[in-house]
């Protein structure tokens, strides 16, 4: 491996904005990392790169280990997306820099800087001063300052951002193929997806500071595991459907889709994705090659050359929707149509089609959407006005429905997390709540807000798949640190203590292997209420991720924690244990 | 092409170039030109022997020696006092801040009296300088010394602002192709504050060759010790001697003139250099 990070972490005031991240980039590889602006992707850059410092975790180049190693010392070459060239110093000698560094003899620095100045597409400008030079050709003098040395990998931080639209095109295939002429690793920073999947061999996507996924980008754009990956990369229709036993149901119509992870017991609510190529329009249900998913009407049109773009209101199931673009106004759904397809069936705005879904993909996310539930309307609004909930819900661009104790109003009914209002008759409502078929609920108070820390504590071994996944999913959107947490009796020869340390290092490494999720883990003494009850104590604002595969345990559980940490939040994940 | 450039929000290169030449000619060149006349007005030979007098050679040699001196230390303690205010971040930051600029406001004859408060032979440090055998006050000393404190808010000013605006990445760039501290420093960025260090040194320069309040309190005004030549033109005029006083300020005049001009066209070279010698 020619980059090896094993949990990098970064804080800035206490706040991470690298966040547990591990990641290995193979030799000559050209690996984009991309996020929006504030995800620590730069952070991340300039760790490798030895200009900041971490706070925990390694950094290994080449194997050899260089966490403690400075900038001067790592042997990389970097470029900044203001260039940063020398001004006072002439191409060839801001070119030559590293090089008379290096107190490299003049025939051989004069034969390098050819060379370099060859790769770059920038012969003659030897004597030129940067600020004689374009933009574009600025940065393929930095590119070249940064190969001189023949570093062993290249990092790339937003290089094409100071460019215009045509230079940033060319520039990207300077690099592309510098980058393939000499085979070196290559690690890039972005927040331009066309960029990123114009480049890259693999591509990680980064958000709050965690490296969320790594794929290459095909996969990525066709099969992403998470909300924000999908809704990142490119436009994304993410539809609520129920999976149960017999498939995916969208509203009352089955249809054909992708699932990785098979249905385990009840039927719950997922979320699917649908880009909008993937959309078919026909005007009628019976014309359509695909699966049916509604009628919709057209309510804006937009011609962009190649593509039509369309936006349109779907008729029923409205409230299943969610749209990356636009501002989330629920039951839009957008597509775009080449433009034989635009002519074989043109069509004005109010005109109503038929859809059909070509390929639909479920994300394998826990989380789908939120319902309060409240004893009376106010309760319940002033439920949905807790601030980590409306959080939670603006990230993951999903909805909050409310249920105010009307008849037939129950899990199995509205699916989605229930959340409900902690106190002294919480526990007893939870158990309720999960016995009319409730599979998460977040218990809060007024004023909860984002945690710092998301821990996760399982009462028993079949919750514990459950409790990651959900703890996962919700540390994808909170820049939160995680803890799996595991009591035994405080005696060393105790063997229930060596089962709790296996069991605790296999949810790590199940969390880095299904979830991509870095954790640390706490063997705490004692018995299971007290002793999970005096951690949590001890932490600042920490949120419990209970698993339970059994519903009395779990309330006895939240009784404990009722009386004595009141203002924890948790959500509790119950998975029926399989018989 | 000449005259007219662009369209700026000023209008009329006529005119501005016209105020630019009338404010220029009455507050410099004509009274300059007078003193020129004045030293003028005495017969060659007697000029000569006026502006050769060994005592007027010594005071130049002490005015321009010591404030080349002490333009000189300015660079130094200037530039790390600007690089100490714009790098870090510090409790009291800003009342140093404040301070650097009293040297500006105060009279300078003030300046001289603390100075020579303190430096003198009883005085605060004086006392303990005065048994190892350096004397401040009253000797070449402590006229650099007064001269450094005059200057030193010219360099720390001009520099400042350059530090602020120099990128914090192209130190980050010299560090990732492998550039030391010191390498880093003398290569990348003094060669980039040079045009800012050498107008402070200009400036402290200038100042420090027309001081004349702070000195004569700290100097003692020994002839051919501590005497500089402002002063020695004040003892001409307390003599009657105008044309005298005038011939020595021609003198004066000359050499800063042509040290500026020196100055003034090494910073355009840098510039041009740095900015580029095509515009675009």
């Amino acid at each position: 491996m020619s980059i090896t990070l094993e949990q990098v972490t970064k804080r800035y005031q206490g706040q991470p904005v690298v966040n547990d991240v591990s990641l290995s980039v193979a030799e000559g590889e050209f690996f984009v990392l991309l996020g929006p602006s504030g995800s620590g992707k730069s952070t991340l850059l300039r760790a490798i790169a030895g200009l900041v410092d971490i706070d925990q975790g390694s950094i290994a180049l080449h194997g050899n280990d260089v966490t403690h190693v400075g900038a001067r010392d790592r042997g990389v070459g970097f470029v900044f997306q203001h260039y940063a060239l020398f001004r006072h110093l002439t191409v060839a000698e801001n070119i030559e820099f590293a090089l008379r560094v290096r107190r490299m003899k003049g025939a051989e620095r004069r034969a390098r800087r050819a060379e370099l100045l060859k790769l770059v597409a920038l012969e003659g400008m030897d004597q030129r001063l940067p600020a004689q030079l374009s933009g574009g050709q600025q940065q393929r003098v930095a590119v070249a300052r940064a190969l001189a040395h023949k570093p062993q990998v290249l990092l790339l931080d937003e290089p094409f951002g100071a460019l215009d639209a045509k230079i940033r095109e060319e520039l990207r295939w300077t690099i592309r193929s510098v980058q393939r002429e000499l085979g070196i690793t290559t690690v890039l920073v972005t927040h331009d997806q066309e960029e990123a999947f114009a480049l890259a061999d693999r591509i990680g996507v980064m958000n709050l500071g965690r490296l969320l996924e790594v794929a290459v980008p095909r996969d990525l754009y066709a099969r992403p595991a998470t909300r924000f990956v999908a809704t990142f990369l490119g436009a994304a229709n993410l539809l609520l459907a129920q999976q149960g036993p017999e498939g995916i149901r969208f509203g009352t119509t089955p249809v054909d889709a992708t699932v990785r992870q098979p249905h385990i017991g009840r039927e719950h609510e997922v979320v699917t994705l649908l880009r909008p190529e993937e959309l078919e329009l026909s005007a009628q249900r019976e014309q359509l090659t695909s699966s049916y998913l509604g009628r919709a009407t057209v309510e804006e049109l937009q011609f962009t050359g190649a593509l039509e773009r369309l936006r349109l209101r779907l008729l029923d199931n409205q409230n299943a929707v969610q749209t990356s673009a636009g501002d989330g106004a629920e039951g839009r759904i957008e597509a775009t149509r080449p433009q034989p397809e635009r002519r074989a069936l043109p069509l004005a705005i109010g005109d109503v089609v038929a859809l059909g879904a070509r390929r639909l993909h479920v994300l394998p996310t826990p989380l789908s959407s939120f319902v309060v539930y409240g004893i009376s309307d106010s309760a319940a609004l002033e439920l949905a006005q807790v601030p980590l909930l409306i959080t939670l819900a603006a990230r993951m661009k999903t909805r909050v429905a409310a249920c105010t104790g009307e008849p037939g109003c129950t899990p199995t009914a509205m699916p989605g997390v229930a959340v409900t209002a902690a106190g002294p008759d919480a526990p007893a409502r939870t158990a309720e709540l999960l016995r009319t078929g409730a599979n998460e609920v977040l218990l809060l108070n007024a004023t909860t807000d984002v945690p710092q820390q998301i821990c996760m504590y399982w009462l028993d071994e079949p919750a514990r798949h459950a409790t990651l996944a959900v703890a996962a999913s919700l540390l994808r959107h909170l820049p939160a640190e995680a803890v799996c947490i595991a009591t035994a009796p405080a005696g060393r020869r105790d063997p229930r203590r060596g089962q709790a340390l296996r069991a605790l290092l296999d949810a790590r490494s199940e969390a880095r292997a299904a979830h991509a999720l870095e954790t640390r883990t706490e063997l705490i003494p004692g018995e299971a209420p007290q002793a999970l009850g005096d951690y949590l104590a001890s932490q600042p604002t920490p949120l419990l991720v209970l698993g339970s595969a059994d519903i009395a345990s779990a309330q006895r559980t939240l009784e404990y924690l009722a009386t004595h940490l009141p203002a924890l939040p948790v959500m509790l994940v119950y998975r029926e244990a399989r018989h | 092409m000449y005259w007219r450039r662009e369209r700026s929000v000023i209008p009329g290169f006529g005119i501005t170039f016209g105020f630019t030449t009338f404010f220029l000619s009455a507050l410099v060149l004509l009274p300059l030109t007078a003193l020129v006349i004045k030293g003028a007005g005495m017969d060659w030979t007697r000029f000569i022997k006026v502006v050769t007098d060994p005592r007027a050679v010594a005071s130049y040699k002490l005015t321009f020696g010591a404030s080349l001196l002490a333009a000189l230390i300015n660079i130094v303690f200037g530039f790390i006092v600007a690089w100490t205010l714009v790098r870090y971040r510090f409790p009291g930051r800003r009342f140093i801040d404040a301070i650097i600029d009293m040297p500006f406001a105060l009279p300078t004859a003030v300046s001289g009296l603390a100075l020579t408060a303190v430096f003198s032979g009883n005085g605060w440090i004086g006392q303990y300088l005065e048994p190892l055998g350096i004397k401040v006050a009253y000797a070449p000393l402590g006229i650099t010394i007064a001269l450094t404190l005059i200057g030193m808010p010219f360099v720390v000013r001009t520099v400042q602002p350059a530090l602020e605006e120099l990128p914090k990445d192209v130190e980050e760039a010299a560090a990732t192709l492998g550039a030391g501290p010191a390498y880093t420093f003398f290569r990348v960025i003094l060669p980039a504050l040079l045009p800012a260090v050498l107008t402070g040194f200009t400036l402290a320069f200038a100042r420090a060759v027309g001081e004349y309040g702070s000195i004569t309190f700290i100097a003692g005004n020994i002839p051919f010790k501590t005497e500089i030549t402002p002063l020695l033109i004040i003892i001409k005029l307390d003599e009657y001697d105008y044309a005298a006083a005038a011939a020595i300020g021609c003198v004066m005049l000359a050499i800063s003139f042509v040290m500026l001009l020196a100055i003034n066209l090494v910073q355009a070279w840098g510039r041009r250099r740095i900015s580029g010698a095509v515009r675009r």
